[in-house]
């Protein structure tokens, strides 16, 4: 697992360990990056946050903070902040940490098959849990 | 002869801590300054988050400030004119007033306050930040938390206390004049040649000074030390122990400095 | 509508304003909207004096001390600045005394007399007296000197009194002569009148001095009187005055004499008028030690220091 923890800048995470700003709401927290990354102004970034919250299906959680949401919800979340980095590889650790109560392989594959969604998302998992990708 | 040795090493000790510290505070207030300087900082987020904090700051407090300051300015003021009186020298109390209530004590309460208040709220939220993984996760999707994290709250320090501490300095002069000459315009001359003799522009540009510092210090070193909070959360209290020591220290030094470089 | 930046925009707003308002009502009573006057003063001690130290009329405060220096005699001259409301408090004859009471801060006390004066112009250049009398009396007494030669030399045989005295004889010879009427018809009688106004100013200077010669023995010979030192100066600026006072008796008769010549013709000179000048301008200086050695010595004083 620390593995994982020690891939490098090039990959975009999405892990329990990466939480979202506790005092921000989802779409501030996307909104972040290109914010003061790529200093874009406050409503372009916004707007770009929104688009990518409403391509995952899950515009309603834009102004949810971190504690008002759903496991689901807060995984959703991290999905697009990890999107949002746009870089070469995603990946995916322990799922089933922060997805706790949820059939999580099927619930990320239902995301992934959203929209028009690019690239490959990596899944890192115990390997007993192998069997419930088995779909 | 090994007693001697130890204890010069843990003055060593102690001296290379107090020089750290020193040292991160000025780091700390370089990258602020130049995050300051930087075009990209200033975008409407950013002013947001300002304006935020300087609400929370500065303005939710104000009903309950004003009224602490009301007491406290009509004590001192009943105190000086009291004893002035007695001892012959009611001449003096408005200029006694002036120079406690206004160039010292009301600043030096303001910046207290502000510590006690948003100093150690802020000081708690950077630890838990910290603890929670949420500045790593900031790191992670590199994104300097000091635009929209930071640096609002050191302006908002600032902002708030060179304000708040400039209201209480005016109602403290208006209750001294109603406390020295009652509801009329009899003592206006006179009362306004006292304010003239001892608020020229020095003395008025280092109040300003030292509330600017006052405003620093009670958002700088909380953040500092809360940045410096060990990974654990049994560590948030003694963070927020320490960051408070440190302010309330800072604003000794701040104190004890203004008046030795006014009065010496 | 953003309540929060309402609010926040309110406190701003408000604050901001406040501060201004008080900037400027800081800089109205800085005297910054006004011009400044400016006084030097004179002294023979800055014991004290520091730029701040209040100039005091009447108990008000109404300038202050900008800078203190010394000028190209080694004298002390201390800068003073007023807002020019306050300079018509000051006139020419104010006498500007350096206050250093036991408890309080030392101030510099006009007193200004009379306030139908004529006004003091800017940039002049008066003296600060201290009203510590052993510090005071070298300087008085050299004061006393000066004015006593002033007399001396009005009242010398050359002396220009003499001297106008010998030329009024030659007017009032020519006044015989053919001509003699022409002259006496375009001398003008304020002339004449001139010279009787500076006598009788001499004589009441003489009573003065009368008055103060006797608190002065009062005073040397009181039983708790001063040190042998300070004694001995006062005794000395006592024979002083006497000499003085005879010198202007001297004075007195010869212009008796010069009133009495050019009473005859009712005529005068530029002479005449030169001689006025002159001899009021003696007068003037004494009036003025006399005031100064009435204020300094403190002949009427409580010497008991009463505490709150």
């Amino acid at each position: 697992m620390a593995a994982v923890a020690e891939l490098d800048d090039a990959v975009a995470r999405v892990a329990l360990e990466l939480p979202l700003r506790a005092n921000l709401s989802a779409l501030d927290n996307i909104a972040l990056i290109p914010l003061y990354q790529r200093h874009y102004d406050a409503t372009e970034a916004g707007r770009q946050a929104h688009a990518l919250l409403a391509l995952l299906g899950h515009a309603e959680i834009a102004p949810l903070r971190d504690p008002d949401m759903t496991p689901a919800q807060r995984f959703v979340t991290q999905l697009a902040r990890a999107l949002m980095l746009k870089r070469p590889r995603l990946v995916i650790d322990r799922p089933g940490a922060i997805l706790y109560d949820v059939p999580y392989p099927h619930f990320i594959r239902q995301l992934a098959s959203q929209g028009d969604l690019t690239g490959t998302w990596e899944i890192f998992d115990f390997s007993w849990n192998q069997t419930l990708y088995s779909e | 002869m090994n007693f001697l040795a130890a204890s010069i090493e843990s003055l060593g000790a102690k001296i290379v801590r107090v020089l750290t510290v020193g040292y991160g505070l000025l780091a700390f207030l370089t990258e602020a300054l130049s995050a300051l300087l930087d075009r990209n900082t200033w975008n409407r987020a950013t002013f947001n988050v300002v304006v935020k904090q300087v609400y929370f700051t500065a303005v939710q407090i104000l009903p309950v400030f004003l009224t602490y300051v009301l007491v406290i300015s009509w004590l001192m003021i009943t105190i000086i004119l009291t004893t002035a009186r007695d001892f012959g020298l009611g001449q003096f109390a408005s200029e006694m007033t002036i120079r406690v209530l206004v160039l010292e004590l009301l600043p030096f309460l303001t910046a207290l306050y502000i510590a006690l208040r948003s100093g150690s709220a802020i000081n708690t939220e950077i630890a838990l930040m910290r603890v929670n993984n949420e500045l790593d996760a900031l790191a992670h999707c590199k994104v300097p938390p000091m635009p929209f994290e930071f640096l609002p709250r050191l302006i908002s320090g600032v902002i708030s206390v060179v304000a708040l501490a400039s209201l209480a300095c005016l109602i403290a002069v208006m209750l001294g004049y109603l406390a020295i000459y009652g509801l009329n315009t009899s003592g206006f001359e006179y009362y306004t040649r006292t304010i003239s003799k001892i608020l020229d522009f020095k003395i008025m540009a280092g109040l300003f000074f030292k509330c600017a510092l006052f405003g620093l210090a009670v958002t700088l070193i909380p953040i500092t030390a809360g940045l410096e909070t060990p990974k654990k959360l049994f560590m948030v209290p003694v963070s927020v122990l320490r960051g408070m020591m440190k302010v309330f220290f800072a604003i000794m030094v701040i104190e004890v400095v203004s008046l030795a470089l006014k009065y010496i | 509508m953003n309540t929060f930046h309402f609010k926040v925009g309110l406190f701003t707003l408000a604050t901001f304003l406040l501060g201004t308002a008080f900037l400027a009502y800081l800089l109205y009573a800085r005297g910054y909207f006004e011009n400044t006057y400016r006084l030097q003063l004179a002294a023979a001690t800055a014991d004290g004096v520091v730029p701040g130290v209040p100039l005091v009329f009447s108990g008000i405060e109404i300038g202050h001390v900008t800078s203190l220096g010394l000028n190209e005699n080694g004298g002390i001259v201390i800068q003073v600045e007023l807002p020019e409301r306050h300079a018509k408090w000051l006139k020419q004859d104010s006498i500007y005394t350096l206050d250093k009471p036991l408890i309080g801060s030392v101030k510099i006390s006009v007193d200004s007399g009379d306030l139908v004066g004529a006004a003091l112009p800017e940039n002049s250049t008066m003296l600060l007296l201290t009203p510590d009398i052993n510090k005071e009396i070298p300087v008085l007494i050299a004061q006393v000197k000066a004015i006593l030669a002033n007399v001396e030399h009005l009242t010398r045989k050359e002396s220009d009194v003499n001297a106008t005295l010998a030329n009024l004889k030659t007017v009032t010879g020519r006044m015989t002569g053919e001509y003699g009427m022409l002259e006496g018809v375009l001398g003008s009688p304020q002339n004449a009148r001139a010279v009787t106004e500076s006598l009788d100013k001499t004589r009441a200077l003489m009573t003065k001095l009368d008055t103060l010669t006797a608190k002065t023995d009062q005073w040397l010979f009181a039983r708790d009187g001063l040190a042998d030192s300070t004694r001995e100066s006062l005794a000395q600026v006592r024979l002083m005055l006497d000499d003085a006072q005879s010198s202007l008796k001297k004075a007195d008769a010869l212009m008796t004499n010069a009133v009495a010549i050019s009473a005859d013709v009712k005529a005068g000179t530029q002479d005449i008028a030169a001689l006025r000048a002159e001899i009021d301008d003696a007068v003037r200086k004494a009036n003025a030690l006399v005031n100064e050695i009435n204020k300094l010595w403190p002949f009427a004083r409580d010497p008991e220091v009463k505490l709150p």
